[in-house]
């Protein structure tokens, strides 16, 4: 997987001559993709914090104490949920969320997010949701769907149309089941 | 008896003869008799041998395999099953109403009933069907239906969102006035 979306005429994305043939995603697909990230962060954390719970109950911990490891996971929790984002904006562009939806995060030009805009990006996201959630609105009426984190960090979001999960496990099978079928090689005597 | 004694009444004289006659011959073919019988017990059991290494050898299922893969009996075979007679023999078969009355009569005895009973009590059953439902072929045939689903609602998902999408986009356009955006055409299914 290149991290680079795909044009919809199938051919590989490598400039900005082609970024105008793109189909950006919308608010609904991004919240969808988003709440979909979220339950699965917050899945996670719950685990690891009924986890936590557990063992920090048959511990005899003073109160002082307590409070300072909630602080601590609290701000685990934040810094998990940042690096989360930023580490599949930066990598392959698409959070487990944006892959179920076939989205990608990339940069203006269509190349992949750099780490530092990808953390521009994640603060962005805090910021155009904090004025109850207008940063979002300009998706609405921008010609490429941009929101202000994606003005903030210099992004868009395309549809990345892919193989499905079920196309991939299919396609391994085949692969697996065609080398199971060639004849072993003949080692020269 | 009434044979015997008219048997005796017309042998007259020569009944003591015959029986001698009958006696002596019966003593001169018994050995005959044995070897014939034992000769016979020999043949039976060499047709059993004979029997079962044919059924036991490879050559059978080798000429099975060679008369079933033939050009002619296949050709003979469907030549015979597309025939009127073999369609009229069917036909004929189910107007007779003996396979109704034979199915009915299974199903009154209670013998379905009871071979379900013993099938569902028997230990071979279930260890065939815990064989089956542990079968490669079978989960993987289940996880893939799985996968197929999830696939399913995807695509409903993204479809209805894209959609959503482009609704919003109008809606939100037409309430300041401005016109909606040129979309690029869909891309095709697959790509």
């Amino acid at each position: 997987m290149s991290g680079l979306p795909a044009a919809p005429s199938g051919q590989p994305l490598t400039g900005t001559a082609l970024v105008d043939d793109l189909r950006y995603a919308g608010l609904a697909t991004r919240v969808v993709s988003f709440l979909v990230d979220a339950a699965l962060i917050t899945v996670v954390d719950v685990v690891v914090g009924v986890g936590a719970a557990l063992i920090l109950s048959v511990l005899h911990i003073p109160h002082e104490l307590r409070t300072i490891l909630a602080v601590i996971g609290a701000a685990a929790f934040v810094l998990g949920s940042i690096l989360y984002f930023v580490i599949f904006w930066s990598t392959t562009g698409q959070t487990p969320g944006a892959r179920v939806m076939q989205i990608r995060v990339t940069s203006a030009d269509a190349a992949r997010v750099k780490p530092r805009w990808a953390v521009a990006r994640c603060i962005g996201v805090v910021l155009a949701a904090l004025p109850l959630f207008a940063g979002f609105v300009p998706i609405l009426f921008d010609s490429r769907r941009r929101g202000f984190q994606d003005w903030l960090a210099r992004t868009t979001v395309v549809e990345a149309p892919g193989p499905s999960i079920a196309d991939v496990s299919r396609a391994k099978k085949r692969a697996i089941r065609e080398a199971s079928r060639q004849p072993p090689p003949v080692v020269p005597r | 008896m009434s044979a015997d004694r008219r048997g005796t009444f017309r042998l007259g004289p020569l009944g003591p003869l015959v029986g001698l006659g009958t006696r002596a011959a019966t003593a001169t073919l018994r050995p005959i008799a044995g070897v014939v019988e034992a000769a016979a017990d020999v043949g039976v059991s060499l047709e059993r041998r004979v029997v079962n290494r044919v059924l036991d050898s490879d050559e059978l299922e080798r000429v099975v395999v060679v008369a079933v893969n033939s050009a002619h009996i296949q050709a003979a075979l469907k030549q015979a099953l597309e025939s009127d007679g073999v369609a009229q023999l069917i036909d004929s078969l189910f107007d007779s109403g003996l396979i109704d009355r034979f199915l009915a009569g299974l199903v009154d005895s209670g013998t379905l009933d009871r071979f379900f009973d013993r099938l569902l009590t028997s230990e071979g059953l279930w260890n065939l069907i815990d064989e089956i439902a542990g079968s490669p072929a079978v989960t993987a045939a289940i996880s893939q239906q799985g996968l197929g689903f999830a696939d399913q609602v995807g695509d409903q998902v993204r479809d209805r969102s894209r959609k959503a999408d482009d609704w919003m986009e109008r809606a939100a356009r037409r309430l300041i006035g401005r016109q909606p955006r040129a979309l690029p055409a869909e891309p095709d299914a697959g790509t």
